[in-house]
């Protein structure tokens, strides 16, 4: 946030009503609120985290119709009719369930601060296969950073979901 | 002549034979579904949102803070400045010399000058932008090699310390020397870019003291120092554990805890504070920037005689961790892997406005490994000799003294790890050039010890017990910030009493609880090894004990198993049985040990253990853009018994990947006292696509006798990635790079160069 933005006064609130792992949310914020906060104001969501707020490391990476896109870059007014997923409402989801046995398979994971931003993006990317697109899962996760593991046990898991490592 | 405690040697590769032979623990598990709340996800009811105001020059003095409007501001609940600080306005590990709130005068882009409690975060960032702050600008010092004649940044001026090493006459040696080469190192000022940034919530409690749920390494430890910054009793602060996002040493010393503490304390409301990414790059600690002449002489057979070196260390405002950080840099500068018959190793520890440097993954000797190996590799050079060939003749023996002459402890001999890596089929892989790339082979070698070392305290506790539930509680005081230590302390416990992942619970990190000292040095391993194996037989025979009494089965025939007791194969009583009808109050255990040091009497100590790094790298070098891939990184260590391998293998993945940003990409520069860069997009870590290929070969020929079998290895795999991939550029391109990181431009110049003078 510019000072500049910080200065004025406060804006005024903007309605926006979306759906967001299921449920169709209302929210009344300032217009440009990001998405990430919208969602983790809320208190219903924590898997997408903050790591960078400049779309660089992936960790608050949602699915936005599909789509893996990272929430910070994305504002209220952009919002209304959209379709959110978190990890928080794709607990049964079949291919969250085949991402997820592949990571712990490997123990891929340590601080784990990231993974749900590779999960969803590995999710999205699976979900691309789905239609017909033979996306590599590589690919899918050039955006994420992970600071802990050297990628070695991601590797690994990408290998179990079908791409040779 | 031979190492003869050269025997066979056992390599195990971590591979597919060894990582899947256990289920994932339910921790692990609860990270991938997103589901574990770390420090920065905490909420409550009531909570603030405290900011903190930073200083808009690198040094200047403070001549009037205003908050007069910041404290109507919207939502605002209270604003601090340095007279608000309830005890003692300083803090750091080694040396208490930087402020929670500055007085009258800042010393780095980073340093803090007043802070906001309000509603919303929005509101108490637009609180910071109504302080108004009158700056008068000081001299600035900015270069380290000159920081000693500059303007004084603390009392008793800018060199902060300076230590030498020094074995033998060296002017002597080098007049022996058939070959001697003299170079200029540069290593960057890299940041832990942990993803979780600095932050967390303190508490205050209804008795005036505070609970702090922050990112840390050490909840002891901070707890004491938040004690004395709060003018509380030490009983009064409280730190607990929390799940935490990275830290590789960037949260040793206290981040936003003292500044959240005062805050808590004055709203009598918790306070969370989160740093941002452009924050905590303004703000946080940094590796030691070393600038260092390495001048090393060897006679015609490559027998190494002298070695000189003179470091500078720039620390930056603040002490911190950086004494300690020099006395390890010596330590891998003397060269501890090799026989170097003199040397005088020096270094100088120096104040500068340049941010704050502190501890960091490797500390200081990875530095200084980068510099020594190089100067290897440009003596095997001018003598035409393989570097293997060079290495070989110079290593020590598992039985010479170590880099202050100290007694070390290998668990294999330096001349096993050089032939494994030397065998390896990547080493032999010839290097292949087209119009485009060109590739190449190195190799560096390294060595790493555990515990804080040379004159620190160094001990840990430990507790196990057994909850009303039925689960064996083992508890420590170390953090988990990633690293795997709660699935390796589980693996140990069940290892040790044969019971199963289910059956133990591990707490960690409670500073009412266990004191095991910072989690740092890579220490942890080694102290929850040692304290297991003394805690678990006495706990065992108590526990069957109480069982024969139950059951009526002698004691000497009960053993405990997979969810409780057995005699003859057969389970007798679960533990959750012996909970609800045994004496649990009776099974609690407290042990201690002081961390292993080398058993040399009133001599000056350096490190015991000791562990050993061979790391091969290729690498493709783009003749276009200079750009430098790693493709393949093959590490062989000795470093112990691997306890849980998925972890090991993780570990020395994770540090070789942060060793290769730190070779090719990553530094933050300063330009008058400011970084250049404050977010991961100027700031470039490796992604997935920059990732190597990677093989790690464990050499484990620990001794049966030796007492400590198992080391922490969460350090050695950074070692010896730098002066690798610098091995494996001047294969491919005939250029050997000595700063850090690597600039293509640099390297395409001295490429053509090379190329036109052909």
């Amino acid at each position: 946030m510019s000072k500049q933005d910080m200065e004025t006064e406060p804006q005024p609130l903007t309605s926006v009503t979306f759906e967001c792992n299921g449920e169709i949310v209302v929210h009344s914020v300032p217009p440009a609120t990001t998405m990430l906060d919208m969602l983790r104001g809320s208190e219903k969501v924590t898997s997408a985290r903050a790591g960078c707020r400049i779309g660089r490391c992936g960790a608050c990476n949602v699915l936005l119709d599909d789509k893996a896109i990272p929430a910070c870059l994305v504002m209220a007014w952009q919002m209304p009719g959209r379709r959110v997923e978190t990890l928080e409402g794709l607990a049964g989801d079949p291919d969250f369930l085949a991402v997820k046995e592949a990571l712990a398979a490997e123990s891929a994971v340590q601080c784990g601060y990231c993974i749900p931003g590779f999960v969803v993006s590995l999710i999205a990317g699976l979900r691309q296969r789905r239609r017909g697109s033979n996306v590599d899962l590589a690919e899918a996760v050039a955006g994420n950073l992970c600071r802990c593991t050297g990628y070695g046990g991601l590797r690994r898991a990408l290998g179990r979901l079908g791409l040779a490592p | 002549m031979v190492d003869k405690s050269c025997a066979s040697t056992s390599v195990v590769t971590l591979d597919h034979n060894v990582l899947y032979d256990q289920p994932p623990g339910a921790e692990l598990v609860r990270r991938i579904e997103g589901r574990l709340a770390y420090a920065t996800d905490q909420a409550m009811p009531g909570l603030l949102h405290g900011a903190i105001l930073r200083s808009a020059h690198a040094h200047a003095r403070l001549v009037r803070v205003d908050i007069a409007r910041a404290r109507n501001m919207p939502g605002v609940h209270s604003v601090v400045t340095a007279e608000d600080v309830p005890g003692l306005n300083r803090f750091g590990i080694v040396v208490r010399d930087q402020p929670v709130l500055c007085e009258e005068r800042v010393r780095y882009e980073g340093d803090a000058i007043a802070a906001v409690a309000a509603n919303t975060r929005e509101q108490a960032r637009a609180a910071l932008n109504a302080i108004e702050v009158t700056y008068e600008p000081l001299p600035l010092v900015d270069d380290a090699a000159t920081a000693e004649q500059q303007a004084a940044l603390h009392d008793g001026g800018n060199l902060l310390a300076r230590e030498t090493l020094r074995r033998g006459d060296t002017e002597q040696a080098f007049a022996r020397c058939a070959v001697i080469v003299e170079h200029n190192y540069q290593t960057p000022r890299q940041m832990h870019a942990f993803m979780e940034t600095e932050g967390g919530i303190a508490i205050p409690d209804d008795n005036g003291g505070v609970l702090f749920r922050v990112g840390c390494q050490s909840g002891h430890r901070d707890a004491e120092q938040l004690a004395d910054i709060l003018g509380l009793a030490s009983g009064q602060v409280t730190v607990e554990a929390v799940p935490t996002g990275g830290a590789f040493g960037g949260k040793d010393e206290l981040t936003i805890q003292p500044v959240a503490g005062i805050l808590a304390l004055k709203t009598g409301r918790p306070v969370m504070i989160h740093l941002d990414r452009f924050e905590s790059s303004r703000t946080g600690m940094k590796r030691h920037p070393v600038a260092v002449t390495m001048t090393t002489g060897c006679d015609a057979q490559g027998r190494l005689l002298a070695h000189f070196v003179e470091a500078v260390l720039d620390t930056g405002a603040y002490a911190s961790l950086g004494p300690a950080v020099l006395e390890n840099y010596l330590d891998h500068a003397t060269a501890p892997l090799y026989r170097i018959e003199t040397y005088a190793v020096s270094g100088r520890l120096v104040y500068t406005n340049n941010g704050v440097c502190g501890a960091f993954r490797g500390f200081g000797g990875n530095q200084a490994t980068f510099a020594v190996e190089s100067q290897l590799d440009a003596l095997a050079g001018k003598l035409g000799m393989c570097p293997v060939a060079l290495r070989r003749i110079n290593l020590r023996f598992t039985s010479d003294l170590g880099s202050r002459d100290q007694k070390v402890r290998w668990t294999a001999p330096p001349a096993q790890v050089l032939e494994a890596a030397a065998g390896s089929p990547l080493w032999s892989t010839p290097g292949i050039s087209s119009s485009r790339w060109l590739t190449g082979t190195g190799m560096a070698m390294g060595a790493q010890g555990n515990g804080l070392g040379d004159g620190m305290p160094d001990s840990g506790g430990g507790r196990i017990a057994l909850t009303r539930g039925g689960h064996i509680r083992v508890e420590f005081g170390f953090s988990d910030y990633g690293q795997n230590i709660g699935e390796a302390i589980t693996r140990s416990v069940c290892h040790g009493l044969g019971c199963q992942q289910d059956d133990v619970e591990v707490v960690l990190g409670h500073s009412r609880g266990p004191d095991s000292g910072p989690t740092s040095a890579s220490r942890s391993s080694v102290l929850v090894h040692g304290l297991l194996a003394r805690i678990l037989p006495v706990w065992r025979a108590s526990a069957c004990r109480q069982v024969a009494g139950l059951t009526g089965h002698p004691e000497d025939a009960l053993s405990a198993g997979p969810g409780g007791f057995f005699h003859q194969r057969r389970r007798v009583l679960t533990y959750r049985e012996l909970a609800r009808n045994g004496q649990p109050e009776e099974l609690v255990l407290d042990a201690r040990q002081d961390f292993p040091v080398a058993p040399d009497g009133n001599q000056p100590v350096g490190r015991y253990l000791q562990l050993q790094i061979a790391t091969v790298a290729r690498v493709a070098v783009d003749r276009v853009t200079g750009r430098v891939r790693v493709t393949d990184l093959h590490h062989v260590t000795a470093a112990g018994r691997v306890i849980y391998p998925p972890g090991y293998l993780g570990q020395i993945e994770g540090a070789a990947v942060m060793g290769q940003g730190m070779t090719l990409t990553e530094d933050m520069p300063t330009r008058e006292g400011h970084y250049l860069a404050d977010n991961l997009d100027q700031y470039l870590i490796p992604t997935l696509q920059d990732a190597p290929h990677q093989r790690v070969d464990v050499l484990d020929n620990t001794p049966e006798d030796d007492p400590f079998p198992v080391r922490g290895i969460g350090e050695l795999g950074i070692e010896a990635v730098a002066p690798a991939i610098c091995a494996a550029i001047e294969a491919a391109t005939g250029v050997r790079v000595r700063r850090l990181p690597v600039a293509p431009g640099d390297l395409l110049t001295a490429l053509s160069a090379k190329e036109e003078a052909l």
